[in-house]
């Protein structure tokens, strides 16, 4: 399958990129450090994620993007078949042509390992109710004072009694940052991701973190409506994740 | 207030060390090492016996133990010890005020306020522990670097405050950098190009919005008024202090009122003030503690001392923060930005040398130096300094 070539891409670009996947596939990393941005190397090792026993590389599509930098997808096939999308971006430094940052396609969130109810236990009900395909949020039984984070008293009336409700799952974006770091050894080959921390209007406009879906490319504007929707526990045993997607 | 509860005057700082910053993981010494160190170099400062000490004052859950630092010191006496609760450094000036407090009212002569950190007795990211439960982790978010650039966002797409405002605070710190030969980024000047063009951490914060991870440590040595007179160097007083947190602040997942504030509320800052007896002002020169460049905006414009929203992008400008020359010098020895970063302390440490008049980016005649404590932690300080003159 021809890769598909999009106007104002360098024609010497093009060669240099697949021989820079080329350089991937036969694990020269040698050269494959040599054409990644000086200032940037190490965040960019961890945040793109190959599999082992690479056999081929086919680029796919490159053009440039709004800003100037020029976006290469490459699929990468292991031995196995396993293919792996990874979207590169070029920029021409004093040097030449080098990656500025790179992806996995499609951005799919970080399994984190320390997910579930904390060492406390407060937050337990959150996640069980997760397992029932709910977002529940604890609630003051005496006063209905939203209770959040989880605490094992209302701070407003002192009440000990609460319940955990049921709350539907739309806020609005209260506020978001997207991580490019690899703070987490889980973030590679899930960066970057967008984190948004969602306003909720039926849970007294208490505010929950989530990360973002399908936001690739996306600066989602602060306000904006949001719809959450619960992905299934990674494996038996594990939790549940409420993740969030703009409407 | 009645003068008599304050503590205006009434406690200096009349000694300080510091240890030279090293990369993260690079330190030949243990941080009790180090403290030690800064300790000595504290007392020799004061020309006070180390033996004199007699309280300890830290933040931050160091894991160094005061009472482990006096018995290395051989102390004659103990009499004073506090922790400060909260986390992060947003407990550094409350452990000067917690030293002040104690030497002011008599329960000791001779307070020690330290803090020192090397990775490997501490770990990756020794500021953050403790703050990030499950709720933020399992989405991702695991570092205090994620957390304000949440905040920082909403305070540049909200209230409108221009990234401009953070990118001089920066600049400004890498410029006094380069006349303190003690500082990390000393002979690296930062340019507007490279300061752009620098890899994300967490959108809207870029790497040189961050402070650095170091191995150091700072100590200070707090004693009374009528104590400082008989020391070796110049008293810097405390005029007042701060600390706490405002109503639906603290320990909140993100779900702080007043969310893009630095956590100053109204009415502490209105204490600080009234308790030093100094208007906004009349404040020369401030240390102000940048986790990163978009928290320390923000707690400019809770201490009004940077109009909010689009107008601090007219106040926040290179020219105006630099020493000496500046309408209003900032981390005037490159702060953690830019000298080191060991939670804060070493803003203490240079908040009193502006008192002395010993910064190596001095501002002619500061009578009045403010200390900022880290912004958008659980609980927030600061404290004012005078000389001699302010009494």
């Amino acid at each position: 399958m021809p890769e598909t070539v999009a106007e104002g891409v360098p024609s010497d670009l093009v060669d240099f990129v697949k021989e820079h996947s080329r350089a991937t596939v036969a694990g020269n990393n040698r050269q494959v450090l040599d054409d990644f941005r000086p200032d940037r190397i190490g965040q960019l090792i961890k945040s793109a994620k190959l599999p082992p026993n690479l056999v081929s590389s086919q680029l796919l599509h490159i053009a440039p993007d709004s800003d100037g930098l020029i976006a290469a997808v490459t699929c990468y096939t292991a031995a196995d078949g396993t293919e792996t999308l990874l979207r590169a971006r070029w920029i021409k430094i004093a040097k030449g042509w080098v990656v500025n940052d790179v992806r996995n396609l499609p951005d799919t969130p970080p399994p984190m390992a320390d997910t579930g109810p904390a060492e406390d236990g407060r937050d337990t009900p959150y996640w069980e109710g997760l397992r029932d395909n709910e977002l529940r949020m604890q609630q003051c039984d005496d006063c209905a004072n939203w209770i959040w984070p989880p605490r094992p008293i209302c701070p407003r009336c002192h009440s000990f009694a609460s319940t955990w409700t049921s709350v539907a799952l739309t806020g609005t974006v209260f506020s978001w940052m997207r991580t490019w770091l690899p703070f987490a050894p889980e973030f590679s080959g899930h960066l970057p991701f967008v984190t948004i921390l969602v306003e909720l209007p039926h849970a007294g406009g208490r505010r929950l973190l989530g990360v973002l879906l399908d936001a690739d490319g996306v600066d989602p504007k602060i306000g904006q409506g949001v719809h959450g929707e619960i992905e299934a526990a990674p494996s038996p045993g594990g939790w549940p994740m409420l993740r969030w997607r703009l409407t | 207030m009645s003068a008599n509860r304050t503590l205006r005057g009434k406690a200096a700082v009349v000694g300080i060390g510091s240890t030279p910053y090293r990369k993260r993981g690079t330190s030949e010494y243990s941080a009790l090492e180090l403290i030690l160190q800064a300790t000595l170099a504290a007392c020799a400062d004061a020309g006070v016996d180390p033996r004199q000490v007699d309280g300890f004052a830290s933040y931050a859950n160091d894991r160094t133990e005061g009472l482990v630092v006096g018995g290395s010191l051989g102390v004659r006496e103990i009499r004073w010890s506090t922790m400060v609760w909260g986390g992060g450094g947003g407990g550094v000036a409350a452990a000067v005020n917690a030293a002040a407090a104690a030497v002011a009212t008599g329960q000791a002569e001779c307070v020690l306020v330290y803090r020192g950190i090397t990775e490997a007795d501490d770990g990756r990211g020794s500021y953050g522990k403790g703050h990030f439960p499950p709720l933020l982790t399992a989405h991702g978010a695991v570092a205090p670097a994620q957390i304000c650039a949440l905040r920082t966002q909403r305070m540049l797409e909200v209230d409108g405050v221009p990234p401009s405002a953070m990118e001089a605070l920066v600049m400004a710190s890498y410029q006094h950098a380069q006349q303190n030969p003690g500082a990390i980024a000393y002979g690296s000047p930062l340019d507007r190009e490279r300061y752009a063009d620098a890899r994300w951490v967490s959108e809207p914060l870029r790497l040189y919005d961050c402070s650095r991870e170091n191995d150091a440590a700072s100590a200070v040595l707090v004693v009374s008024a009528e104590r400082a007179r008989e020391c070796a160097s110049p008293p810097a007083y405390v005029l007042s202090g701060v600390q706490g947190s405002g109503p639906n602040w603290t320990e909140s997942l993100e779900n702080e009122e007043h969310y893009t504030s630095a956590g100053f509320h109204p009415d502490m800052v209105a204490r600080l003030w009234d308790s030093a007896a100094v208007k906004a002002d009349d404040v020369d020169v401030v240390q102000v503690y940048e986790n990163f460049s978009g928290p320390a905006v923000a707690s400019l414009i809770d201490f009004g001392l940077c109009p909010p929203g689009a107008a601090a992008g007219e106040f926040m400008t290179v020219a105006n923060l630099l020493a000496p020359d500046g309408k209003f010098p900032v981390n005037t020895a490159g702060g953690n930005i830019a000298e080191g970063f060991v939670h804060g302390i070493g803003l203490v440490v240079e908040a009193v040398r502006q008192i002395r008049g010993s910064s190596s980016n001095q501002v002619v005649g500061a009578d009045v130096s403010l200390l900022i404590g880290g912004p958008m932690a659980p609980l927030v300080s600061a404290t004012v300094f005078g000389s001699e003159a302010t009494l």
